[in-house]
């Protein structure tokens, strides 16, 4: 078994997780905006070619325009960023979903080349269409969009669901796995609201047309709002299929992602709330900053929902298979034995600045097995965090890393680094003197081997799972 | 290696290597016309001053200025595939060069929406109203974007295969790879671009012919002219490229392994001279020698991404993937693919004929 070793970059102050927190949430956004318009754009066609609404071709054209400009550039280019993303923050969980699933990202990229052929062509030609084949463009459209979503969403919710797949490793049932269809529909839902608030902002430019008439078009925007009536069903549905310890960390269980949920339940339910009593109960009129604001909700919700996300698969990319520091689960016994940057074929980037042996060999193993989480002095920074634990205790709780914390992998090293890595976070805490004392005391490396012992090298999540189970 | 490709490997490693260089190049048709075709507008600007040029039919320049997005985005969807071949083909190769260039790789995301943006720009009245130089600076940008994300892919590529010098660069921090090979192949690429977006404007040029609106009756010539030139140069450029390799590549490359495909690339190269010197000879566009030119242009495209392949598969070892590649053609979903893929291809052919149903509806 090789361990495959990645140059790792420094993100300090900050840490991985963010970055590609960030950046996910614009593709998300866009990409969502893309699925959500082109329903919405069959449904204003409908209105249109059965006289239901004429100025709603108006509003089409205009409105495709910018679906183009805005999510088939960024929208486009933000989906290989996030690929190119993943493959900075973890190129170990990007090989595995390739390898895992190269098919059906391959059947989804058939619908992505459906997608942009049909857009491309009503944005051209459309104008010039009869109805149907305006109708007929937008349903090949929406079609590839929306299948682009079916077929992502299988890969992404099996990383924190992977159900089945854990036992008898098919494809399908991976792909289908426990939350599939919720996060599906939900993720159909979204894209729909954010198309409808866009909409709205939208209609509030089209200052050529009077106002009664934006006022019409607008209430039948904020029509496509009313799916979400369905969120709070959906939501409940889809935390009663992750794990119990994912679960937990948004009801309290984690300070951040409580928050972040909270954010996410709080921007969804004033613009739910806004838009089924003001706008669809009421059929008020919403001007620009209204909409706008509402639209900047909803790219909070995402914001929050993505975090939550990415946030509550800890400390797995790949539920029980694959920890976020790229270590898989079967790899942590061999890597306790062997060492686990003993075979790191690169060096430190400025080894010059440590003041001994052991404190490069601590810089290793931080870089390895801690840097994807934790900045040294930054963001959720150990120097902060162990800052106030003696230096027993730092080994103690690092040797047993899994109990500190449930969304914390297991130590996957040897006693000797770990001793290493206690040395190092010290040291920073110290303020990096030039001079600092190699430690190599055998009782208490005997004492880190015995906590090590303790701990094993199994994942907390599933005795934390029996844990829930019980109190229950 | 001792067999053509890519019959000497193992049945899955055959079976991904095919696809990927089938899939890569579609980028590439697609990507030519973007790279040369932005340098060809820059050429334009520069041709014609600012002076208007629109009353003497249409010209190459026209319609690459208005296909110019939707070729961008069609590179950019057909990168797509390759790229995920890619990373099962060669793994660490390809993930460890992403990773040690960093910052550096992926600055040509955001260097792609704004090459976007400029071709967009490109196409509006508002640039029409600035000065030539605005315009010749927002075309040079478009350009310098695509060069650059050329130059990254090239890069990245060369540094995949060179697994010696990666600690190194690890340490030193720097975010900038440089290999005596980088220019040539760099420069190969982006000669190499010319003669195929010629043709493939030639093609549209001649379908706007066939529906009425006359191409400019010097254009056939201009754009032989070019294609000659731009066939002249790839050839120089390999020459150099060919020059630089170690003598080991260069063995894979005119050997067993890729020696029938670089022979194919040359017959292609030949047929698609013939073709331009008949097509230059005309006043208008016509479909037999673009067709004869297609074939050849196809044949060599298909026979230099074989070598390209060929030149990769002679630098770095790949036998210990071929256990991974296996494990991969294992995974389910290929029959899936292969219906979805089937069903699209109707569905896209549909979408570009439901563009003909042309019908101006006066009712609004
Ligand atoms: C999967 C991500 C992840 C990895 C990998 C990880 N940690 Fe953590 N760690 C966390 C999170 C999240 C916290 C909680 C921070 C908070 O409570 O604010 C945490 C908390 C801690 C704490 C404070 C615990 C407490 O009880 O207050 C220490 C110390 C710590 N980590 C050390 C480490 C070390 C050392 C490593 C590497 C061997 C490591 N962590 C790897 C995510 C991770
Ligand atoms: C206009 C923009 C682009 C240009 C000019 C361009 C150019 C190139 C060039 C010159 C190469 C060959 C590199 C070499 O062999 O030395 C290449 C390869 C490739 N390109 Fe593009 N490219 C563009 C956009 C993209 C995008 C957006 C993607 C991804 C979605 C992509 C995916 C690929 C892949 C996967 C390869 C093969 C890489 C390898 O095998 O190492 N390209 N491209």
């Amino acid at each position: 078994m090789d361990v495959p070793y990645y140059p790792i970059n420094d993100y300090e102050p900050l840490i991985k997780g963010l970055v590609i927190g960030g950046l996910g949430i614009t593709h998300v956004f866009l990409a969502q905006f893309a699925i959500g318009g082109g329903m919405l754009m069959c449904y204003f066609q409908w209105l249109a070619q059965t006289g239901r609404s004429p100025v709603a071709r108006q509003f089409l054209d205009g409105y495709f325009k910018i679906l183009v400009l805005i999510s088939f550039v960024v929208g486009a280019l933000t989906g290989v960023a996030m690929w190119f993303t993943t493959i900075q923050v973890s190129p170990r969980t990007i090989g595995v979903m390739v390898d895992e699933f190269h098919w059906v990202w391959a059947t989804e990229w058939t619908f992505f080349c459906l997608e942009v052929v049909a857009g491309y062509a009503f944005y051209r030609c459309g104008r010039n269409l009869p109805d149907r084949s305006r109708m007929t463009l937008l349903l090949l459209y929406t079609v590839g969009a929306w299948f682009s979503l079916f077929w992502i969403n299988g890969i992404l919710s099996w990383q924190l669901t992977p159900g089945q797949w854990g036992e008898d490793r098919s494809v399908w049932s991976g792909f289908f796995n426990p939350s599939f269809w919720p996060s599906l529909i939900f993720r159909t839902i979204t894209s729909l609201t954010i198309a409808s608030l866009a909409a709205c902002v939208v209609i509030n430019t089209m200052t050529e047309l009077r106002r009664d008439l934006r006022r019409e078009l607008i209430n039948r925007a904020a029509f496509c709002l009313s799916p979400m009536l369905l969120m709070p069903a959906l939501g409940y549905w889809y935390l009663n299929v992750i794990p119990p310890d994912s679960r937990s960390w948004v009801e309290g269980g984690s300070a951040a992602m409580t928050m972040f949920m909270g954010i996410a339940v709080a921007a969804s339910l004033l613009i739910g709330g806004y838009a089924l009593v003001g706008l669809i109960a009421q059929r008020l009129y919403i001007n620009g900053a209204t909409a706008t604001l509402l639209l900047a909700l909803a790219f909070g919700a995402t914001a929050g929902g993505e975090f939550v996300r990415e946030g509550v698969r800890k400390p797995f990319t790949v539920r029980e298979y694959l920890f976020s520091n790229s270590i898989r689960a079967d790899e942590v016994a061999l890597l306790r034995e062997q060492g686990s940057v003993t075979a790191d074929p690169f060096p430190l980037r400025n080894a010059g600045i440590y003041a001994n042996e052991q404190l490069r060999l601590g810089a290793k193993v931080y870089r390895f097995q801690c840097s994807i989480c934790h900045s040294m002095g930054g963001v959720n920074g150990l120097t902060h965090l162990a800052g106030t634990w003696t230096t027993d205790q730092k080994r103690m709780n690092i040797a047993k890393l899994q109990n500190t914390k449930p969304f914390m992998p297991p130590f996957a090293g040897n006693a000797e680094e770990l001793e290493a890595l206690v040395q190092l976070i010290e040291w920073h805490a110290a303020g990096m003197p030039r001079t600092w004392e190699t430690t190599s005391n055998a009782t208490v490396l005997a004492e880190i081997r015995q906590w090590l012992d303790e701990a094993g090298t199994e994942s907390a999540t599933r005795r934390e799972v029996a844990l829930i189970r019980e109190e229950r | 290696m001792d067999r053509t490709f890519p019959f000497g490997f193992p049945g899955a490693t055959a079976f991904y290597l095919t696809i990927y260089v089938l899939t890569l190049v579609i980028h590439v048709l697609f990507m030519n016309y973007v790279l040369a075709g932005t340098g060809y507008l820059l050429f334009c600007r520069w041709r014609d001053g600012s002076g208007s040029i629109a009353d003497r039919g249409l010209r190459a320049g026209d319609v690459l200025r208005d296909w110019m997005p939707f070729a961008l985005s069609g590179a950019i969807t057909a990168g797509v595939a390759p790229l995920l071949f890619v990373q099962i083909l060669y793994k660490e190769n390809f993930y460890t060069a992403n990773l040690l260039l960093y910052h550096r790789w992926m600055v040509i995301l955001p260097v792609l929406i704004i090459g976007f943006y400029m071709l967009y720009l490109l196409k509006t009245q508002w640039i029409e109203r600035r000065s030539a130089l605005t315009r010749g600076v927002v075309t040079l940008g478009a350009l310098f974007c695509f060069a650059f994300t050329g130059l990254s892919w090239t890069e990245n590529h060369l540094l995949s295969t060179d697994t010696a010098s990666w600690p190194g660069l690890y340490e030193s921090g720097s975010m900038v790879y440089y290999h005596r090979e980088l220019l040539p192949r760099l420069g190969m690429w982006a000669v190499g671009s010319i003669p195929t977006m010629a043709l493939l404007v030639a093609w549209q040029l001649y379908v706007l012919q066939r529906s009425g609106q006359e191409p400019n009756e010097l254009e056939p010539r201009r754009l032989a002219l070019l294609a000659v030139v731009g066939i002249a140069l790839s050839v120089g450029c390999a020459g150099l490229y060919g020059y630089q390799m170690t003598s080991e590549v260069r063995s894979h490359v005119t050997g067993v392994l890729a020696g029938p495909f670089l022979l194919a690339g040359v017959v292609g190269l030949v047929i698609q001279i013939v073709a331009w010197l008949d097509q230059g000879k005309k006043t208008r566009f016509c479909p037999r020698a673009l067709a004869a030119g297609s074939a050849g242009l196809l044949l060599t495209i298909i026979g230099m991404t074989t070598v390209r392949e060929a030149i990769r598969l002679a630098s770095i070892d790949v036998t210990p993937l071929y256990v991974r590649h296996a494990e991969s053609a294992e995974k389910g979903g290929l029959y899936v693919f292969l219906a979805f893929f089937g069903i699209n291809a109707v569905l896209v052919a549909w979408a570009i004929r439901l563009t003909r149903s042309r019908v101006v509806h006066s009712a609004d």
